[in-house]
């Protein structure tokens, strides 16, 4: 019979497998009855669970991803397929195949499905991107309807990129639309139209504008839905001068 | 004039997007639980290369390594709960699934007939060389490095102990029968380096997911 402290003393060889067979059971054995050695030895295997971290990590073969996918997915298994006899291996072929092929189109659909959120993903680091380096950021409060929001712009001046929030705005009212401009030296360029979800915060990316000389500025309206072109007609919100 | 690319804000703080770990590893044990499969393709190229890492250097078999993946993924895509097995993040947990499963074949091989061959020594020797630090490529490269750190600190009797029981799987007897030393010498040293390293890696933050 051996002692709590032997329990203790042994906590880490446990938690790591190395005690021998006999000790291994007589430790399984006391962690039934024992809370505190299942305490320590769950403590220990979570600190330690971190060690194979230490080796380099190994560079998989083509394929493996959709494989163990499939595997997950459809519960297939190599080893099985490997050891398979022969006479269930032909039996079993023509709907291995079948399961094979819908695994793979299923497999396929996922990558092209993480490809989409990869293409999303490299969008939103790059537009993060504008804000670590914004060398300027503007900001002021706007005011609609006796609610009140804010423009914001972080302006990128290595890329002469502009990442522009706008925040806590009622929806347009109907006939109206939210529009973003440049206030340039040759007048107002028209920008952006911004649809405000009240939920959550409205961004968008815009580079400068190709004409109206220099950017002096920007400007928020409510302009009429009908006006997609020329000036601004409608109130001005805000705006903001670099 | 370009037409914007238009983003929300609120995409940024959605799942998957890699941003804080503590909440992109939360996101993705609630939609494993969920059993959204793009959360397993995220998981599935995040731990493949450590996981792969463990099992190959403990098989020394590519191909049985890779059965070795393939389980552990079925069993935490099968088993994975909201708290996480024993409060540990998933990272922890696929990495100790994996490294059982290994175990689990290694012992099931004729022990007998098992040597540590030349080549065998030769992966402990190398394995433990540090990734290039290289964030992009290698999620988890930080982590990699101050469990590297950690072994490399161990002084070269207690790593060669480490090394036979918790990457060979080998116990107490069994590696004082590899190495030719005493049974109490063996505890003695495996001892001393799990407490250095218990202490070492136990500040280590997740960095999955």
């Amino acid at each position: 019979m051996k002692s709590h402290e032997w329990f203790v003393e042994h906590g880490v060889d446990y938690a790591t497998g190395t005690l021998d067979a006999d000790d291994m059971a007589t430790f399984e054995a006391h962690l039934i009855q024992c809370e505190e050695c299942r305490r320590e030895t769950s403590r220990i295997e979570a600190e330690l669970a971190w060690l194979p971290m230490g080796l380099a990590p190994a560079t998989p073969r083509p394929g493996l991803r959709r494989r163990i996918i499939q595997h997950v997915l459809e519960g297939k298994s190599r080893r099985l397929q490997r050891w398979m006899a022969p006479a269930a291996l032909a039996a079993s072929l023509f709907l291995a195949v079948g399961a094979w092929y819908a695994g793979n189109a299923r497999a396929r659909g996922l990558e092209d499905q993480l490809a989409g959120q990869q293409a999303r993903m490299a969008a939103v680091q790059d537009t993060l991107s504008i804000m670590r380096q914004a060398g300027r950021v503007l900001q002021t409060s706007v005011e609609v309807g006796g609610q009140r929001g804010g423009l914001v712009i972080f302006a990128d001046e290595v890329s002469h990129r502009w990442n522009v929030v706008i925040h806590g705005l009622p929806p347009a009212p109907p006939g109206g639309r939210y529009q973003f401009w440049f206030i340039c030296a040759d007048g107002m360029v028209r920008g952006a139209e911004v649809e405000v979800d009240p939920g959550r915060p409205m961004m968008f990316t815009t580079e400068m504008p190709e004409t109206g000389g220099e950017v002096m500025g920007a400007a928020l309206t409510m302009e009429p839905v009908v006006d997609t072109a020329g000036p601004p007609r409608g109130k001005k919100l805000a705006h903001l001068m670099l | 004039m370009k037409k914007p690319r238009l983003e929300s804000a609120a995409l940024a703080a959605q799942p998957g997007t890699g941003l804080v770990g503590l909440a992109r590893e939360a996101s993705l044990r609630h939609r494993l639980i969920a059993r959204d499969e793009q959360a397993l393709v995220e998981l599935v190229d995040l731990a493949t290369p450590w996981l792969l890492s463990v099992a190959q250097a403990m098989l020394q078999d590519r191909d049985e390594a890779e059965e070795v993946v393939m389980e552990t993924f079925r069993t935490v895509w099968q088993n994975v709960t909201p708290t996480g097995e024993g409060h540990t993040g998933l990272m922890p947990y696929l990495l100790r699934v994996a490294r059982h499963r290994a175990i689990d074949r290694l012992r099931g091989r004729r022990r007998h007939d098992r040597k540590l061959t030349a080549a065998a020594f030769e992966w402990s020797q190398n394995s433990f060389a540090a990734v290039e630090p290289d964030e992009a490529g290698h999620p988890g490269w930080q982590v990699h490095s101050q469990v590297h750190a950690a072994l490399e600190a161990l002084p070269s009797e207690q790593q060669a102990a480490v090394r036979l029981a918790y990457f060979e799987g080998l116990t107490h007897s069994e590696i004082a029968a590899q190495l030719g030393i005493p049974l109490g010498t063996v505890k003695t040293r495996l001892r001393l380096a799990f407490t250095r390293l218990r202490t070492a890696l136990a500040g280590l933050k997740e960095w999955v997911l």
